[in-house]
């Protein structure tokens, strides 16, 4: 299928602004619920200046944090619809003039393998040299091409982990352990609220996507059984907001189980998103 | 809610009325410095070479962010890099940390000896923005956003997580 590519990558661009300066109105809902549910002033306070932050970065299209994330991209492929090479380019560019005009954090290493390890390539001053993580593509039945980008923060990456979990034939050996994880996460993290991100999987990059797809459907709104579990659980650490103690450590949990393998593992992916993840917005192509 | 306003850099007294919980907006002359450059502050000033970068630290505020393009926010206060360079920055004369995250028990015992605090703040960078009134790097130029900078800001909205030896808890 023809396509134009110039139209690609302004819609690309302007979707990657989006999801860096706006909160969804499920997220604006959820924290207006955090602060009437808060009694510590602080916590009220604090969520309060969150909201008011993401009002200001909407109206200016700005940054909401000046950790603008690294760009990933998950594309949505319907029965008649083709997403070819030349797509994906103008789906690459589109990213990097998003970065040029969000800005993004000028934060892309420069140099071979061992230099950008250890970062003695030193760093461009550019925001769009940034690159794209690998694409995840998903078919889906409605017959669209629609492109999520999701911007995820360092924060959450340095608490997040993928592990294994010996289950004992029992759900809630494993959802007490995510339990476990994400309270450690969250009382390490400081930008909390948090959004729990997690995929169950039987290798350690399937549970990772499983994670990533939790986080592109995730609705505040829509909580399963599990999910208000953990959410709830680790709510009673008591963390709270920026850590500074309160009711709200997570604002809500999402989670993705896929197909498991018949064995005593199951591979977990759990990321503590911080207050502003997911972080994301999407456009048709 | 009305919040106090205290303008850096601070005078003991000011330090000595702040308790934790204790919501305040910081104006005035603060610096910026994070995982790369404050390690090379504190080789300085172990080599005894600060003198010569000819700046004043006494009774500063040092944020834990980057300085970009982006803007600026707080990074965690509890890596390595930053809470391991607290006690000689703070010998040096800093005297507020503004970042985020939970330091150690002698890190806050640390601060209670110089009358230092540690101050939180939200990673509100669209707000942050609106609020900076200048910014230049003053030292270590090569690190581009992860540079020494020193800014004036307009009321930064913190509150006090650390102080005279206790913690918001």
């Amino acid at each position: 299928m023809e396509f134009n590519y110039n139209d690609v990558v302004a819609k690309v661009a302007d979707c990657l602004v989006r999801a860096g300066s706006t909160f969804r109105q499920d997220k604006k809902d959820a924290y207006k619920c955090a602060i009437q549910c808060e009694e510590l002033e602080r916590a009220k306070w604090n969520l309060e200046t969150i909201l008011e932050n993401a009002e200001v970065a909407e109206r200016d299209r700005s940054p909401l944090c000046d950790d603008t994330g690294i760009p990933h991209v998950f594309v949505e492929v319907g029965p008649n619809r083709c997403l070819t090479g030349s797509m994906m380019k103008a789906i690459q560019e589109g990213v990097r003039e998003g970065l040029k005009e969000l800005p993004g954090r000028p934060m892309a290493i420069k140099g071979n393998d061992a230099e950008r390890i250890d970062m003695s390539g030193g760093i461009s001053p550019n925001s769009e040299d940034l690159a794209l993580a690998p694409f995840l593509i998903k078919e889906v039945e409605e017959d669209v091409i629609r492109v999520h980008i999701l911007m995820l923060g360092g924060g959450p990456a340095i608490r997040g982990i993928t592990h294994r979990i010996f289950h004992k034939h029992n759900l809630q050996v494993v959802l007490d352990e995510i339990v476990a994880r994400a309270k450690e996460g969250t009382r390490l993290l400081g930008c909390t609220p948090c959004a729990l991100a997690v995929g169950v999987g039987r290798s350690q990059f399937e549970a990772t996507a499983l994670m990533m797809e939790a986080m592109v459907y995730s609705d505040f709104s829509k909580q399963n059984e599990m999910e208000k579990y953990i959410t709830d659980k680790v709510n009673e650490s008591g963390v709270g907001p920026l850590g500074l103690k309160g009711k709200t450590t997570v604002l809500a949990t999402f989670m993705k189980v896929g197909p498991q393998r018949a064995s005593g593992v199951r591979v977990v992916a759990l990321r503590p998103g911080c207050c502003f993840e997911p972080r994301m917005a999407c456009v048709e192509l | 809610m009305e919040i106090r306003t205290i303008t850096a850099p601070f005078t003991d007294e000011v330090l000595s009325s702040l308790q934790v919980g204790d919501i305040v907006n910081v104006s005035g002359t603060i610096f910026c410095g994070r995982d790369a450059v404050l390690p090379r502050l504190v080789k300085l000033m172990e080599e005894g070479k600060w003198e010569e970068q000819g700046i004043d630290l006494k009774g500063g505020v040092i944020f834990h962010t980057a300085v970009s393009r982006a803007g600026v926010g707080p990074t965690s206060s509890n890596k390595a890099e930053l809470e391991g360079t607290m006690p000689q920055l703070t010998e040096a004369g800093i005297r507020m940390f503004l970042g985020k995250g939970e330091l150690k028990d002698e890190t806050i015992a640390m601060f209670d000896r110089y009358n230092a605090v540690y101050a939180v703040i939200a990673p509100v960078t669209a707000l942050l923005n609106s609020k900076v009134l200048s910014q230049k790097c003053i030292a270590h130029p090569e690190l581009g956003m992860e540079a020494f900078y020193e800014l004036q800001v307009e009321k930064f909205p913190c509150i006090i997580a650390a102080a005279h030896g206790k913690r918001l808890s």
